[in-house]
């Protein structure tokens, strides 16, 4: 009935068909349930604090710094796509690059929005920029990621302006035309700024000395563990995108993105995630027989307690590393669109398997003499907040889908003028 | 951190990772401000017209873009890159000498002969006097029929070809038929006259640049072809496949006798709307 009442046919682009009004808020009603205990959630630790959550001085890292790292290195596909397309001049991947910009601007926004409540004293969140510690990785990701939610917004702007409504006004649509031809610079300044905050948020846990789990040597003043986050995030980032689009193309039945954009992004994900392979497994060799013991810790000991046994190790380098790699870049399985998404989904799972283990796998594991294996379980709390991110970037997405040009050209051949 | 907070010194570490960070953000700032700066100067010096137009043809799919020597049977096939203006086309004089040979249909509509037709469904008429007569075609006068409103521009309003000419309002929807050809108005009518607008051309009236952008002849049969078709593949009942046509005559007042359909969507593709 309500799409009999309220249309909003005048919103969709012209010549796109969309599902009826009703059966889109009908597909957005629960996720808007999960939005609403998540703001629920958020808002009580916001209020009386931390003592919300299931973390402790000890356990200072939980699920929410899991899931910050998490879709943080799964929306690098937006920093990696646009500095593919403008710098690098891969202009086959144009048709994927408005919905990398959303993913990342999701992925980042939600990022931002946990720390904030993380934070525990948002209002003192300004600290952070007046009183910056110049030696802390933290500082710089910090730095880092606020501008880069900022490169994002004004990335995502021309996609909003391109709405069929807005772009009514010539001056919206003058004044997108123009930012839309400076998003090169846009897109360096988001490759320089995402290529540092994604290594610090690894090099964070690599200088942490008292964790020697975590512990790496690396080179100059970054661990190790800064340059694998970067690999990781750049090699996953177009392998969540390809499961975006395939996700899309699954609810609607249609299909926005060639198959061999699959291909060519599979491809991309999958060499680079060879190189992490590579990268992990020396520096896992090097941590195991030099840098542990050189600590006083014989590196098994970190496996011998469940569930972190060395099955997750095996999983993260072989099960979710190699065996995606091999699946992306081999030309027959690469050909078979269930395997690229089946081997993008390990790749993916891969990059959540290895913060999740930087995260919680560091602080669970005893350290002193006097230390317990120590066992974490989050809030209610903790799981809404989680799972209204989740909520927030499917709906986000779904509005973004329906009413913005995200897999253009679907009727132009070029969606933007060329000359001044 | 800065000057002024207890216990702060500089140390080197401070002023590389601050002149780092206040560059990347100078750097963010400045583009928006340049965006905005370029789009002002776009505004002041008239760009901004052929900005949105550029912007509204590139949204238009291939089928809509074919170029007028195509419509005119003059080449197999040719999509137009040029946003129309065949007056910047340096293929234009390459074909157009080419001979027509696209068949002749009745479509009930009458397309005169001594008018010129601009794709946004407009007509534009020379007189003696070297002013120019614009006014609806038929096909568009068909669709639209009686408008509930209309607003005309002002006599000595400079149009710009494509720029809105002037608007119509018809059951809630907004029409803004778009500037055939650049220049002054002189005169303003309206749709009880038959014509709209007289303009004083830009260029000389003689210029052959002032109309070469137009259809005309049987490049205009070619394009109403298509536009007959478009219109029938659109306004048909939800659900129904596409069916060939059975001959009949466009009704007038069309957007009275079918309220039901997408018109918002109709009517930019007809009129070339944003």
């Amino acid at each position: 009935m309500a799409s009999a009442v309220f249309s909003d046919s005048r919103w969709i682009a012209r010549g796109e068909e969309r599902t009826s009004l009703s059966r889109f808020l009908f597909w957005l009603a629960p996720w808007a349930i999960v939005l609403v205990v998540g703001i629920y959630a958020a808002g009580l630790c916001l209020y009386y604090g931390l003592n919300q959550t299931n973390m402790d001085n000890r356990f200072a890292f939980g699920l929410w710094i899991f899931l910050d790292l998490g879709i943080i290195a799964l929306g690098a596909g937006a920093f990696f796509t646009g500095f593919l397309v403008y710098i690098l001049k891969r202009s086959e991947l144009r048709p994927i690059l408005n919905t990398a910009v959303v993913v990342g601007f999701i992925c980042y926004s939600g990022a931002v929005a946990i720390l904030m409540i993380d934070v525990g004293q948002p209002l003192r969140a300004w600290f952070t920029f007046w009183h910056p510690n110049t030696h802390s990785m933290l500082t710089e990701v910090t730095f880092c990621i606020s501008c880069y939610l900022l490169v994002l917004c004004l990335e995502y702007v021309p996609i909003l302006l391109r709405s069929r409504q807005l772009r009514k006004l010539p001056s919206l649509l003058v004044f997108e035309h123009q930012l839309h031809k400076l998003v090169p610079v846009l897109a360096g300044v988001g490759t320089l700024l995402s290529f540092f905050h994604q290594g610090s948020l690894g090099g964070l846990y690599g200088v942490l000395r008292g964790r020697p789990f975590a512990f790496r040597t690396g080179f100059f003043i970054w661990p190790s563990t800064f340059f694998l986050f970067i690999l990781s995030a750049i090699a996953s980032g177009p392998s969540f995108l390809m499961l975006v689009a395939a996700t899309v193309e699954k609810v609607t039945g249609r299909r926005f993105v060639p198959q061999e954009l699959f291909r060519r992004l599979g491809f991309i994900s999958g060499v680079l995630l060879a190189l992490y392979v590579a990268g992990k497994s020396i520096d896992t060799l090097i941590w195991l027989n030099f840098t542990s013991p050189s600590e006083g810790f014989a590196p098994w000991q970190y496996y011998s307690h469940k569930p972190f046994g060395t099955p997750i190790l095996f999983a993260e380098i072989v099960l979710f590393g190699l065996l995606p790699a091999f699946l992306l870049t081999y030309r027959r399985s690469a050909a078979r669109r269930g395997w690229l998404l089946s081997a993008a989904a390990l790749a993916c799972a891969g990059v959540l398997l290895n913060r999740f283990v930087l995260t919680v796998q560091t602080l669970a594991v005893p350290t002193l003499a006097f230390d317990e294996f120590l066992q974490y379980t989050p809030s209610w709390q903790e799981v809404a907040s989680f799972a209204g991110v989740i909520a927030y970037g499917v709906i986000v997405y779904s509005l973004s889908y329906r009413y913005l040009p995200l897999f253009a050209p679907s009727r132009g051949e070029n969606t933007h003028v060329s000359g001044d | 951190m800065f000057p002024g907070i207890d216990g702060f010194h500089w140390t080197i570490g401070h002023v590389v990772f601050l002149s780092l960070f206040f560059a990347v953000v100078a750097t963010i700032f400045a583009t928006v401000v340049s965006a905005a700066w370029r789009t002002a100067r776009d505004f002041r010096t008239n760009q901004a017209v052929e900005l949105c137009w550029k912007s509204s043809f590139a949204e238009l799919p291939e089928s809509d873009r074919r170029c007028r020597h195509e419509l005119a049977g003059r080449v197999i096939s040719r999509t137009c890159d040029n946003a129309f203006d065949c007056r910047r086309c340096s293929k234009y004089s390459q074909f157009a000498v080419l001979p027509a040979r696209a068949p002749v249909h009745s479509l009930g509509l009458n397309y005169s002969g001594d008018r010129f037709y601009h794709r946004g469904h407009t007509w534009v008429k020379p007189a003696e006097d070297g002013t120019f007569t614009v006014g609806l075609d038929e096909l568009a006068d068909r669709l639209v029929g009686n408008p509930d409103s209309i607003e005309m521009p002002e006599v000595g309003t400079e149009l710009e070809v494509n720029q809105t000419a002037w608007c119509m309002k018809k059951n809630g929807n907004e029409i803004q038929v778009r500037a055939p050809i650049d220049g002054a108005v002189i005169g303003v009518g309206g749709s009880k006259q038959g014509w709209y607008l007289k303009i004083r051309p830009r260029l000389s009236s003689s210029d052959p640049l002032t109309l070469r952008h137009l259809l005309r002849g049987p490049e205009v049969q070619g394009w109403l072809t298509r536009e007959m078709e478009r219109l029938q593949l659109q306004l048909r009942s939800p659900n129904t496949p596409p069916a060939l046509a059975d001959g009949g005559v466009l009704m007038p007042g069309l957007m009275d006798a079918l309220p039901e359909a997408d018109w918002d969507t109709v009517l930019a593709d007809t009129f070339l709307g944003a």
